[in-house]
């Protein structure tokens, strides 16, 4: 499995878990029908506790992000977004409110902020692309 | 009766010139990866030597799995294992000896588990326990602990003597074998990052009080230093404020949740926000456990006030 989490960071790691399993679908390298690891397994080779990786799948079945099937197997969503865009937008705005207060603090220009999320878009949609090549060629 | 692993209410010890534990009242919940941290005398030891019935409290009462302790001592022990500090057996057995005499205490009791885990350790079955290397001696504390099948390990300083391979392969299993399962690990230490590693729960100890005790990813989520400059600033005794230092021209506050409305709520008394920033269990168990210290020269400065809670 491709995740990796910092526990000495001052991020709690389910949160870890989470961004980084959207991370992953939002980059193509996970795609609806995929299967993760069990709870368990997931638990002892990242070496944290079973609670917390079950916090951060329940959060992700919550989300619509990933769904868990009789007898406990958790893939990635078929659908991951099925809420409203009024919903998506509420989901966002934490963050985009994050974004401005810590630029606004490092002192950055509007432009200069905006011009950052534009890159990490663009980064997003390169690896999606790259992924999108080794599908087309493995077919 | 009560449904927590471990439970206490103002808990007291006293030895002739010394309060160990003084009022220690502890929640740590079934199924579930507790670190129970503080300094080398803080009453980590005091307090686990209690609730194994090895001494008995000045005040307070506790419960272990829903058993008083100093009642139902024996049901207390058939159902915990416990990995003391000081690794004394009988020196001239061999760890394949203590194994047939540990194994009769306890109906749980697992054989396959000792085939699994001497192997997983590497452990010399063999070799009389007095002339193991004290990593050799922690590891046989843990296989009898592990085999034994208990709903709650007790683990006081595991991991002393041990290479870094074997602590992480007892990591995995204490993660895997042990909370996977649904059982509960208790573990007392100063090493806060293999504690930090695997632990969803905290509680932090000094001089026998509980200084703080949460979830860790809440503590992680919600914890927040806020640093401000400006005339007048509140020696705050918000609930949410666990501390307050000051630094230069700078006034430092330690807020346990809502950080940012505390901040904004400052801001609008007038006072400039320097930043907000997010803290890691080292820089939480360092700021609190330095309070009482005079720390002129620390890095949290000069402390104004101390307010000692825990989070709800």
């Amino acid at each position: 499995m491709l995740l990796h989490v910092n526990t000495a960071s001052g991020v709690p790691t389910y949160l870890q878990i989470e961004t980084q399993v959207k991370h992953y679908i939002a980059a193509g390298a996970l795609v609806p029908g995929d299967a993760l690891p069990s709870v368990r397994k997931l638990a002892a080779d990242l070496r944290i506790s079973t609670n917390t990786v079950a916090r951060a799948y329940q959060d992700l079945e919550r989300d619509g992000v990933l769904r868990t099937v009789q007898g406990g197997r958790t893939y990635v969503a078929e659908n991951p977004v099925s809420f409203l865009k009024s919903e998506r937008v509420r989901r966002l705005r934490p963050y985009a409110r994050q974004i401005a207060v810590e630029g606004t603090q490092l002192r950055l220009d509007p432009h200069e902020i905006m011009e950052l999320v534009q890159q990490e878009l663009d980064a997003l949609e390169e690896v999606n692309e790259r992924y999108g090549d080794l599908e087309r060629k493995t077919r | 009766m009560n449904d927590m692993a471990i439970w206490s209410e103002k808990l007291v010890k006293v030895y002739p010139g010394v309060r160990a534990v003084d009022g220690l009242s502890l929640n740590v919940p079934r199924g579930v990866a507790y670190g129970f941290l503080g300094r080398n005398g803080a009453g980590k030891t005091s307090t686990i030597r209690i609730l194994l019935g090895l001494a008995r409290p000045t005040e307070g009462r506790a419960t272990v799995l829903g058993f008083p302790v100093g009642g139902e001592q024996v049901a207390i022990l058939e159902r915990t294992a416990f990995v003391s500090e000081s690794k004394t057996l009988y020196g001239n057995l061999t760890p394949r000896e203590l194994v047939r005499f540990t194994r009769g205490f306890y109906p749980t009791w697992s054989d396959q588990a000792v085939t699994k885990y001497s192997r997983l350790f590497e452990i010399p079955m063999d070799r009389p326990f007095s002339k193991l290397s004290q990593g050799n001696r922690t590891k046989v504390y843990l296989l009898l602990a592990l085999s034994q099948g208990a709903d709650l390990l007790v683990l006081d300083e595991p991991g002393a003597g041990l290479d870094p391979v074997v602590v992480d392969e007892f990591l995995r299993v204490l993660v895997e074998d042990v909370v996977g399962e649904g059982r509960t690990v208790f573990i007392s230490s100063h090493q806060l990052s293999d504690v930090e590693q695997i632990a969803d729960w905290v509680g932090l100890i000094d001089h026998g009080r509980l200084l703080l005790e949460a979830r860790l990813d809440d503590i992680k989520s919600q914890f927040r230093w806020v640093t401000v400059t400006g005339n007048a600033l509140p020696q705050t005794k918000s609930p949410e404020v666990l501390l307050v230092a000051s630094e230069g021209d700078f006034r430092k506050y330690l807020v346990k949740k809502d950080a940012e409305a505390f901040a904004a709520e400052l801001s609008g008394q007038g006072a400039t926000i320097a930043g907000v920033s997010p803290m890691g269990l080292r820089e939480i168990f360092l700021a609190l456990v330095r309070k009482e210290e005079s720390c002129t020269s620390g890095n949290v400065g000069e402390i104004a006030e101390v307010i000692s809670s825990s989070v709800s």
